[in-house]
């Protein structure tokens, strides 16, 4: 009998398209976090001023801080349920660079939970009267800045993964870490406002996304082996 | 080289070591504190702007700039962990950790009395003060994560990755936040001149006071650090021996 072996590329998308098709038989957790999203972004108007000159000020930090919750919410699926059933110890024991099986397991998440907050933030930044103008901006800087959301959260996950309950946790360790982006991003809409050029703030978000897309992973997978030993 | 590094890192050793270097770091901290204290309090000038108020300085600054250590420190402690599995090098991040939070809070403290004056408001989110504050909830987050992992070994090593993440996080947190909003002053330049903006009668108290807060700090960690080493060998016979002397 000879042994097949699997190139990393195979592996990733294994895993890449695994993930897809449990979050695709699962909806419920696609849908929630996406909801959650919503919903947040309903209580802003309904907590601060439905006014749209007030509205257009903060709309784009209500956005962002929207999809930080959303992706912090959702963050908790990507590894507890591989956890669970044991087929995250599987994937720590594969023949292939867990830095890459990370990250598969990352642009999936990304995939099913941060791209359709980007994709319907236009929609709820028109709901709350954020200016015209500044759209694109905000769709560019949050495409940019999701997927750093997901890879900073999964540090977090990957640290507390092995606990009962770990909800605030995973807040207090993962929300100060991504203020940069924040930061970044809502100065972006900002600047748009101030017909200012964009060019410093995308290259920033893209330097911030660069960077964890090659350390984040290395330290998730580092995480990873000290929660499941 | 290498017998000298294993012997550092065994708890017993550095137990006995720090118990003959205590003296040596309480006396001058006492005595730099006391000095440092009096001469900010009574023989500093009033500035001639702030007035009385200036003296906050003296308590704020050497614990502002300690704060910044923490961070790198737990970040190299975790680092030692993770690669030579060193028992003291997690004594340190442990107890480091709270001491941080201790020392970063005092620093927001002072500043928040100091800006009451100055600025005429408690809190402004300004770079610098908010990139603390940030700093502050990181520490906590690391503190958080080690009461809640039950297996000490785990809970060292995710401490140890979370310490570097963090480390390099509040690096790109200063320099984000700076850049988002500031206010602070920047730091002003020492020097020897009358001319200087800061005369010596200002900045010599200055520097026994970081001083004095830097010993203290040490004091604070090999105190902190001798009560862990004990409660993690209590079952040792060493320390057995010693509460029966006692």
């Amino acid at each position: 009998m000879s042994i097949k072996r699997t190139t990393t590329l195979k592996a990733f998308q294994a895993t890449l398209r695994r993930d897809l098709l449990i979050a695709y038989k699962r909806k419920n957790e696609v849908v929630n976090p996406f909801m959650f999203f919503l919903i947040v972004a309903t209580l802003f108007p309904i907590g601060i001023s439905p006014e749209p000159d007030r509205l257009s000020e903060i709309a784009a930090g209500v956005l962002w801080i929207s999809t930080l919750l959303a992706s912090l919410l959702a963050m908790d699926s990507l590894y507890r349920a591989d956890y669970e059933d044991g087929s995250l110890e599987q994937l720590l024991l594969a023949p292939h660079s867990l830095y890459f099986m990370v990250l598969a397991k990352n642009l999936a998440h990304w995939l099913i939970s941060g791209l359709p907050v980007v994709l319907v933030s236009p929609l709820i930044g028109y709901m709350l009267s954020l200016p015209a103008e500044s759209f694109g901006t905000l769709f560019v800087t949050l495409l940019l800045g999701t997927p750093v959301l997901s890879l900073l959260g999964s540090i977090g996950v990957a640290l507390t993964v092995g606990l009962g309950s770990r909800g605030l946790i995973l807040a207090v360790i993962t929300l100060p870490m991504s203020v940069p982006v924040l930061i970044a991003g809502t100065m972006a809409v900002q600047q748009t406002l101030n017909g200012a050029s964009l060019a410093g703030y995308l290259a920033i978000m893209g330097a911030m996304l660069l960077a964890s897309i090659s350390l984040a992973p290395l330290a998730s997978a580092a995480a990873l082996r000290i929660s499941v030993n | 080289m290498w017998l000298w590094f294993s012997k550092l890192g065994s708890p017993k050793w550095f137990y006995e070591l720090s118990g003959k270097w205590l003296p040596w770091l309480i006396g001058p901290m006492a005595l730099l504190l006391i000095v440092g204290i009096i001469w900010a309090l009574l023989f500093v000038p009033p500035d001639y702007q702030q007035g009385n108020t200036i003296r906050i300085m003296y308590i704020h600054v050497p614990f502002a700039s300690i704060s910044l250590a923490f961070f790198p420190l737990m970040a190299l402690a975790g680092t030692i962990t993770l690669v030579w599995r060193m028992k003291l090098a997690d004594i340190v991040a442990k107890t480091a950790a709270p001491l941080g939070a201790w020392f970063t809070a005092l620093a927001l403290a002072s500043g928040s009395i100091w800006g009451s004056d100055i600025w005429g408001t408690w809190w402004i989110w300004d770079g610098r003060l908010t990139s603390m504050l940030l700093q502050f909830f990181l520490l906590i987050g690391v503190i958080s994560l080690r009461s809640a992992l039950e297996d000490a070994e785990a809970a060292a090593k995710a401490c140890a990755v979370l310490s570097i993440v963090g480390c390099i996080n509040v690096i790109v947190i200063k320099y984000s936040v700076d850049w988002w909003n500031t206010l602070h002053q920047p730091s002003s330049p020492f020097s020897l001149s009358n001319e200087a903006p800061n005369p010596p009668e200002v900045w010599i108290p200055l520097v026994i006071m970081i001083f004095a807060v830097y010993l203290f700090f040490a004091v604070s960690l090999i105190l902190s650090m001798r009560n862990e080493i004990l409660v993690r060998e209590r079952r040792s016979e060493w320390v057995q021996q010693l509460v029966q002397a006692t």
